[in-house]
């Protein structure tokens, strides 16, 4: 499962990587490129706009020129020559005519400077205006700041002179820089023109305007201005109207001077930044849903590929947990023929040759049992044979060397018989009980009553004045779990075992019968204090017909063993040479094995 | 009463009708019927009371829920308001039937479409604007003018509240040029004003020189540390008005104050209009000080002095800086035979006849 996720997260982060890595390149790209056509726009409308400022420059010089050539100026120009001029016949002269003509400003202005006619104040007859008492008269048009009764305003003016005697007339004409203006300039999508009339140090958001009206949050342009107003050339600056990045606008800004280079407005063209981030959201997004594509893509791919690169090792694995658990019998599928279908046909073999090596080990083993029955049996039959042998030899010695004692003798010789062929009919009996070895009848027990049941019938054994004395002592756990089991087979094993450590201990000491209870099972403990056991010993204790003492068949353990593991339990021993041997069976509860509802049986009811 | 006068309706004009007329239009006055005559009782001695009868607001009428029907040569035949009246000559008017048949008044024209209506020949009278008349009179045409009825004036929101700030309206007083204002912004079609009522009226000179002093205003000036940059707002349906605000915008600057013109209505000081609905001087003052909102004189003016005292407070009060008295003018046709007009330019229609146009 690890391998399958490092496989999953190689591939996962090989795919991210390659998107970001693309978005990244694309984003990048698109950023030179969008700036780049961002000064080119730019730069065209700064272009359009000089040609439309220069186009409209000449449109009013030559309105101008058509005014001054006219008829009713001529007469006008006449009339001054021939007197003063009478303001009230002008008042309304300079804007019936501006008005012909388009023109958002227009004065009669004679040689003495005096306004005669003024269309953009018309109250403004007899005051004087420098205009054209400047020393050339400029040819082609020019910014001009003109003063109007509710504030300023910046033009685009032009000047001629009507000369028909002594007193020329000036006509100055111009138009209007503002919204109209402003709109009237072509912008491509996205862009803006924005207009501010300096007139005076500091910055007034008033001032600021764009083709539709007053600029909203003008405050923002307030350094750009004032920068301008302290070097008048052109920059470009970069304005967060809002924390939204796609508000952000690029403003070039262009000053704007009259003749006598004193800066009188400032053009400003934004330029959106609104197209370029939505081309990156949009790059962002198709890379987010490239990228979580790519990575859904490679896990089901790494998913697949690991899938088969892993089942195998899985398979192998698996089989390798049923061959530790004692399953040897197990194959695994060999489904291809690369590195991995090698490992399982060799695992494959490993498992067969395993089996085969067992069948083998087991036929030499049941040989070597009966070898040892054999020899057991020999042994056992040959003891009580041998007196029996001499016995009868005995008595036909004695019938024929000794025929009147021969009567007592064979008295004495038939009880020898007697008890020889009881002791080959005990031994007989023993070996046919260790083949006829009931199955456990199973009833709900308390374990502590079979120990105490086994140790009260042993209390007059372990006290016997002809033998050393042996303390048992009782280390009972209580309360101890009910559990289900044949009790006469476990009060069998329980006197076997107790049978064994009196035995082990000829010089006398102490018995000790613990019962406890650990993870829902039930443990006994018998030790003793004799002598102990050697490891060898240890190993080969529950092999049939194996004793380590004289006149033992070697099959008390062995029964021991069958009774405990018929129950589903276990048996081990530890020993410790000098110290005594503790032999310690586990038993579930085995509840699941019980038939109809039984009382707790702790005495043993059936005859050994 | 006069026997035989009827309204348009045929009922007679009786003392009562007249009484009650009267106290229709004027509540404080105890007015009542005693026979033959009609009883008008006042709280205080009014030697003006027959001017005062003669205004407008109190010719007599009766009144029939909607509709209004008087005594005189004509009857009114339709009116919408603001756009058409029309009148119809009275067959049993107790002066003689009136030698038109019908007079047919449209209003809310442009001076634009009252010339064209003019020299189409579909209008024998029209509107003349007063710095028109001059040049209209120069091209040959026959212009009708009244005396000076009407005054344009400079009205401040409020009183002045601090030495500086009458100071400062002094100083704007003395630097208009009223000379430059009737010649060239009026043409000829006002008088400089020098009071509050023209000297026609009065009979007196002025109450203050009306040329500009431009020395003196600059003086005034110079004695304020600080000046208000005022706001001066004019009507702007009346592009004479915005002219007569942007030069007196200049002659403010030129004696070094600073103001400002503006449409909006809250404006420290308004160019007005303010008619003289009498010839009477009392009735007249009386009526201009009720128009800007100052104090009325309550008691009767026994002379001159006493007009010239009244006329004197008002201007004293600071709150209004007279301009120009305007006449009113219109253009008649030729062919309206028999037209006069009263001095304060009101018409006399019974006696205008038409003639026929000539092919």
């Amino acid at each position: 499962m690890i391998f399958r996720r490092r496989l999953l997260a190689v591939f996962a982060l090989t795919v991210l990587v390659s998107v970001v890595a693309v978005a990244w390149s694309i984003s990048s790209f698109t950023r030179r490129a969008f700036e780049k056509a961002n000064e080119e726009r730019s730069a065209a409308l700064v272009a359009q706009f000089r040609h439309e400022f220069n186009r409209r420059g000449e449109e009013v010089a030559h309105h101008v020129g058509t005014i001054a050539a006219s008829e009713s100026t001529t007469r006008m120009a006449l009339a001054l020559i021939h007197g003063s001029p009478d303001y009230g016949a002008y008042l309304n002269e300079a804007r019936a005519v501006a008005d012909n003509h388009q023109l958002d400003f227009l004065e009669f202005i004679d040689n003495q400077g005096t306004i005669i006619s003024s269309a953009q104040w018309p109250a403004k007859f007899g005051y004087k205006e420098t205009l054209a008492l400047t020393a050339t008269i400029p040819k082609d048009a020019f910014l001009k700041q003109e003063e109007l009764p509710d504030g300023a305003a910046l033009g685009l003016f032009a000047v001629r002179e009507v000369s028909l005697g002594e007193k020329p007339l000036f006509v100055a004409g111009g138009r209007r820089i503002d919204k109209d203006f402003l709109a009237s300039l072509e912008l491509p999508a996205g862009m803006r023109a924005m207009f501010y009339q300096n007139l005076g140090a500091g910055f007034f958001p008033q001032f600021l305007i764009d083709a539709s009206s007053s600029v909203p949050q003008a405050d923002r342009i307030a350094p750009i201005i004032q920068q301008l107003q302290q070097q008048p050339r052109e920059t470009t600056t970069l304005v967060h109207w809002s924390s939204n990045p796609a508000d952000d606008e690029t403003i070039d800004a262009i000053p704007l001077a009259g003749r006598d280079n004193h800066l009188l407005g400032v053009l400003l063209i934004g330029n959106s930044r609104r197209p370029y981030v939505e081309l990156r959201q949009r790059i962002r997004a198709a890379a987010l849903v490239c990228g979580g594509g790519g990575i859904l893509l490679a896990i089901l791919l790494s998913g697949w590929a690991a899938g088969r690169v892993t089942r195998p090792i899985e398979q192998l694995a698996r089989a390798a947990r049923d061959v530790a658990s004692g399953n040897w019998n197990t194959q695994v599928p060999v489904s291809s023929s690369d590195e991995i279908g090698e490992l399982a046909e060799s695992f494959n073999g490993m498992t067969r040759e395993l089996l085969a090596q067992r069948e083998h080990l087991v036929q030499a083993e049941r040989v070597a049992a009966w070898r040892e029955l054999a020899r057991r049996l020999a042994h056992e039959l040959k003891n009580p044979l041998f007196p029996l042998q001499l016995t009868v030899e005995n008595l036909l010695r004695a019938r024929q060397q000794s025929p009147r004692q021969f009567e007592e003798i064979f008295q004495e010789s038939s009880s020898t018989l007697l008890a020889e062929i009881a002791n080959l009919k005990a031994i007989i009996s023993r070996f046919s009980e260790f083949s006829r070895m009931p199955q456990p009848q199973f009833q709900q027990i308390q374990l502590n009553d079979v120990v105490q049941n086994v140790a009260r019938l042993f209390q007059a054994q372990l006290r016997a004045p002809e033998c050393a004395p042996i303390e048992c002592k009782l280390e009972l756990t209580e309360p101890m779990d009910s559990i289900a089991a044949d009790a006469d087979l476990l009060h069998r094993a329980l006197s076997n075992l107790v049978l064994n450590a009196m035995d082990a201990m000829p010089q006398g000491g102490t018995l000790t019968l613990r019962t406890r209870r650990d993870g829902g099972l039930s443990y006994v403990e018998v030790s003793d204090t004799g002598t102990g056991l050697t490891p060898e010993e240890c190993e080969r204790l529950f092999t049939p017909y194996y004793t380590s003492k004289p006149h033992g068949t070697g099959l008390g353990l062995a029964i021991v063993q069958s009774v405990i593991s018929d129950h589903g339990g276990r048996i081990s021993v530890r020993s410790e040479s000098g110290r005594g041997t503790t032999f310690i069976f586990e038993l579930p509860r085995n509840l699941d094995k019980l038939q109809g509802s039984d009382k707790p049986v702790g005495a043993p009811a059936r005859s050994h | 009463m006069r026997h035989g006068v009827t309204f348009q309706d045929g009922a007679p004009v009786t003392p009562d009708a007249v009484a009650a007329s009267l106290r229709r239009t004027n509540p404080a006055w105890k007015v009542f019927s005693e026979g033959e005559a009609v009883v008008i009782e006042r709280d205080f001695p009014a030697p003006n009371l027959p001017a005062e009868l003669s205004l407008a607001r109190n010719a007599i009428a009766k009144r029939d829920g909607g509709r209004i029907s008087g005594s005189g040569p004509f009857a009114v035949s339709q009116w919408n308001p603001g756009k058409k009246l029309a009148l119809v000559a009275r067959d049993d008017y107790w002066g003689g039937r009136a030698f038109l048949d019908a007079i047919e008044i449209e209003l809310g024209k442009s001076v634009g479409e009252q010339m064209i209506s003019f020299d189409l020949g579909k209008t024998q009278l029209i509107e003349v604007a007063p710095e028109q008349a001059h040049r209209a009179i120069a091209e040959g045409r026959r212009i009708e003018s009244s005396a000076p009825m009407e005054l344009i004036a400079l009205v401040f929101g409020r009183d002045s509240q601090l030495p500086e700030d009458a100071r400062q309206r002094q100083a704007l007083a003395l630097s208009i040029d009223r000379d430059l204002l009737s010649t060239v912004v009026l043409q000829g079609g006002g008088e400089p004003a020098g009071g509050l009522l023209p000297n026609w009226m009065t009979g007196y000179a002025f109450l203050f020189p009306t040329s500009i002093d431009l020395a003196a205003a600059r003086q005034v000036r110079s004695e304020i540390p600080h000046t208000t940059s005022w706001t001066l707002g004019y009507d702007p349906a009346d592009p004479t008005a915005r002219v007569i605000a942007e030069r007196i915008v200049l002659n403010a600057r030129d004696a070094g104050m600073g103001m400002q013109i503006t449409t909006a209505s809250n404006a420290d000081l308004r160019i007005v209009r303010l008619p003289l609905i009498s010839i009477d001087p009392q009735i007249a003052l009386n009526e201009l000080a009720s128009e800007i909102r100052l104090p009325q004189s309550k008691s009767a003016f026994g002379s001159v002095d006493d007009l010239y005292a009244a006329e004197n407070k008002l201007l004293q009060s600071q709150r209004v800086i007279p301009l120009l008295h305007l006449r009113t003018a219109h253009e008649v046709s030729n062919t309206v035979r028999n037209w006069r007009t009263g001095r304060d330019g009101s018409w006399l229609m019974p006696n205008v006849w038409l003639a026929a146009e000539k092919p």
